[in-house]
């Protein structure tokens, strides 16, 4: 078996690879993405630095690959659609600390056991974990929701046999801080991603 | 005015931006970059954190704006160093949260008679760095980090390198506004626009 987990990168160095769960992780250079490097993966990481003008013109290559079983997971904000399913990023106007709260909508593996306030807070400051929002597709499962209206910030959609996880945040693989419940963020994903 | 983009969200934020969509005549893609999309134009800004392997394969046409006489402006992240004529690199250590721990980054302007600072304070210009530059000799620094040792150069001018001027900076403004993470990062595009505009 070749690699479980790929991550598309923009020619710099992934802190994510450094961590200890992410062994069966391979990064792919977002412009050597092709339907023949990713036979062998079970999911793809697509994070907040992505050309999503590229990732656009990839978006047959994208989409057959979560149709056909895959686990997409996409991070940031969404500039260009690159994917049926994704709109534009919303972002929050005139917010106060209360519209960044995160709140737990639905459970769901990856963030089983990580603390809103966790989310939310980073060193006593907010806004690190989301500033806005995307309008999910029909069908899709919020799961994480920003502020008193719980705008999601966190949700996942079916599409074929596979699925997209959507973070309009910073990289989940970023998010975690050690002696956090956070911390726990990374290997859940990573294990959702590739079960 | 062009900038050069590299189709991050933050790249696409800035370019539908209005105050800034208004400054800039040109949008230009840099995976797609084709001979003479950069002609006509007085400055081009080259926006922070492209694509290293990218932006190096299109560095001799970007070199050529100041070489025909024009402007080229480099912000941050783009390892300058590697590309840039006379650009030298020392990275630092970064500090996210100097803000929040009321420490004092160290980050002063430079000439204080220079344009730039008819439409930029230094605060505009104020947020972590991972690293300072160090310029040729001959060109104006703008924006230093004063530190223990000599001061790391922030931003600045360089007419003597080429028949032009190349601008080149540390800071990241076009990620930290188009990701809607920090106004001073706003007020600090708008500066320097505004300055590169006269």
């Amino acid at each position: 078996m070749a690699e479980p987990v790929v991550l598309l990168t923009m020619g710099d160095d992934p802190r994510l690879l450094d961590h200890p769960a992410a062994w069966g992780v391979r990064a792919l250079d977002c412009y050597d993405l092709s339907q023949a490097e990713l036979e062998q993966a079970a999911a793809v990481l697509v994070g907040m630095h992505a050309d999503q003008r590229h990732l656009a013109g990839m978006r047959p290559v994208l989409e057959t690959f979560v149709a056909s079983g895959g686990r997409l997971v996409v991070c940031g904000q969404v500039a260009i659609p690159f994917l049926a399913g994704l709109c534009r990023f919303c972002p929050l106007v005139d917010y106060h600390l209360e519209d960044l709260e995160v709140h737990a909508v639905r459970a769901h593996p990856v963030w089983a056991g990580v603390k809103t306030e966790d989310l939310t807070l980073r060193r006593g400051v907010a806004g690190f974990y989301g500033r806005g929002w995307h309008q999910p597709p029909p069908g899709a499962v919020v799961i994480n929701g920003l502020g008193p209206r719980r705008l999601p910030v966190d949700f996942v959609y079916r599409m074929g046999a596979g699925e997209v996880l959507v973070h309009g945040g910073n990289d989940l693989w970023s998010s975690d801080e050690e002696g956090s419940t956070s911390a726990r963020l990374v290997p859940q994903l990573l294990e959702w991603a590739a079960p | 005015m062009g900038l050069v983009t590299g189709g991050a969200s933050y790249h696409e934020r800035t370019l539908a931006d209005s105050p800034f969509s208004e400054r800039i005549t040109r949008g230009l893609y840099l995976p797609a970059l084709a001979m003479g999309d950069l002609d006509g134009l007085d400055v081009v800004v080259v926006s922070d954190r492209q694509h290293p392997g990218v932006l190096v394969r299109h560095a001799p046409a970007l070199l050529g704006v100041a070489e025909r006489g024009d402007t080229l402006v480099v912000l941050g992240e783009n390892r300058a160093q590697t590309w840039v004529p006379g650009a030298r690199w020392e990275a630092r250590p970064t500090n996210f949260w100097w803000w929040l721990e009321g420490l004092d980054p160290g980050i002063r302007p430079r000439n204080a008679e220079h344009p730039l600072w008819r439409t930029a304070t230094a605060g505009d210009l104020t947020w972590h760095f991972h690293g300072v530059l160090h310029p040729p000799p001959g060109a104006t620094p703008l924006l230093v980090a004063e530190g223990q040792g000599e001061d790391g150069v922030l931003l600045y001018e360089d007419e003597v390198s080429t028949p032009g001027r190349l601008v080149v900076t540390t800071l990241d403004p076009v990620y930290h506004h188009g990701s809607n993470f920090m106004p001073a990062a706003t007020r600090c595009l708008d500066a320097l626009l505004s300055w590169l505009s006269v």
